[in-house]
């Protein structure tokens, strides 16, 4: 039986970004930035909604005097990325 | 590219995971600084030592100091790494503590060796007189012990991180190690080199041939 898949998830930078922060322990948000090749502003959007869910921290310092965003995926995250994976792999196998 | 809620199909979502994962794996590239810097001090006083024994000269100093002296640039470039980092790895963090849980390994062993000697030292002088043979030759075994220390950390990072000559390096430290058993002091301690030279110093030249190599495909990616 299919299962609806997660609408935080899929989206094309939630996923994007979720995809970069499951295999780190935590990413700056400028790296972030050049990998998904997304402009600031809605990746900030992104984040924030990501946030939101509960499936990633985000963390604002200082480093060197300038503001840093550090992101990294929460537990809830990684649950919820391991069940679209699956999801989505029964779409596939069904498909 | 817009992202901007963007809807994707099941296949379209699975490349997209698998995309960003590879990303993510190759977003990090040691400079490979500080592995040079170690093999070449290893190496450097296993030498100077071996010239003193050879060449009949003793330095003011004990040579193997210069291991202590170069914890400050180790610790400088540590924080000129972490900086750069924009990301961190469970990989890099693991290995940081494998590197640190080494240093911490090393530096007993040492104090373990150096107070093992100070209790051997008059035992076997009393053994010469008495019997009039040479006592057991301690020392002799003594590279074996840190030659097995300095492969392992090797061996895990070669093999965790898919980087043979590190792998290489951390086997030939152990291979060495079986050697230096036989062999006597002077070859221990030019196995010792070879071992610093083939464990750290060649995988840093590696380390840092990929670096650049990164380095000058991010530049090209920003113009």
């Amino acid at each position: 039986m299919f299962k609806d898949l997660d609408p935080i998830l899929h989206s094309q930078l939630r996923l994007a970004v979720m995809s970069l922060l499951i295999g780190v322990k935590e990413a700056e948000f400028t790296f972030i930035k050049e990998k998904t090749n997304a402009t600031a502003g809605n990746l900030s959007v992104q984040i924030q909604k990501l946030k939101e869910a509960g499936y990633i921290d985000v963390i604002k310092q200082f480093k060197d005097n300038y503001p840093q965003t550090i992101c990294k995926v929460t537990r809830q995250g990684i649950d919820a990325f391991e069940q679209y994976v699956a999801n989505l792999q029964t779409y596939l196998g069904k498909g | 590219m817009d992202h901007n809620e963007k809807k994707l199909t099941e296949k379209e979502s699975l490349e997209l995971i698998a995309a960003m994962i590879t990303k993510a794996k190759d977003s990090y590239h040691s400079t490979g600084t500080a592995a040079m810097m170690w093999g070449a001090v290893v190496a450097i006083c296993a030498l100077v030592r071996l010239a003193e024994l050879q060449f009949g000269f003793k330095l003011p100093f004990d040579i193997y100091l210069l291991t202590l002296v170069a914890i400050i640039p180790q610790v400088l470039i540590s924080i000129r790494e972490k900086k750069e980092r924009k990301v961190k790895s469970y990989d890099e963090t693991y290995m940081d503590y494998i590197w640190l849980g080494f240093g911490i390994c090393l530096f007993l062993l040492i104090h373990a060796v150096n107070l093992m000697f100070r209790a051997w030292e008059p035992a076997a002088e009393a053994y010469s007189q008495l019997s009039g043979k040479n006592g057991f030759p301690l020392y002799e075994y003594v590279h074996p012990l840190f030659l097995i220390l300095y492969g392992l950390p090797t061996f895990i990072t070669g093999a965790a991180c898919k980087f043979r000559p590190m792998l290489w390096g951390g086997l030939f430290c152990w291979a060495c190690s079986v050697a230096t058993v036989y062999t006597p002091f002077k070859t221990d301690l030019l196995l010792t080199a070879l071992s610093a030279i083939a464990a750290w110093f060649i995988p840093g030249l590696f380390m840092e041939k990929e670096y650049r190599a990164y380095k000058k495909q991010q530049a090209a990616l920003n113009v």
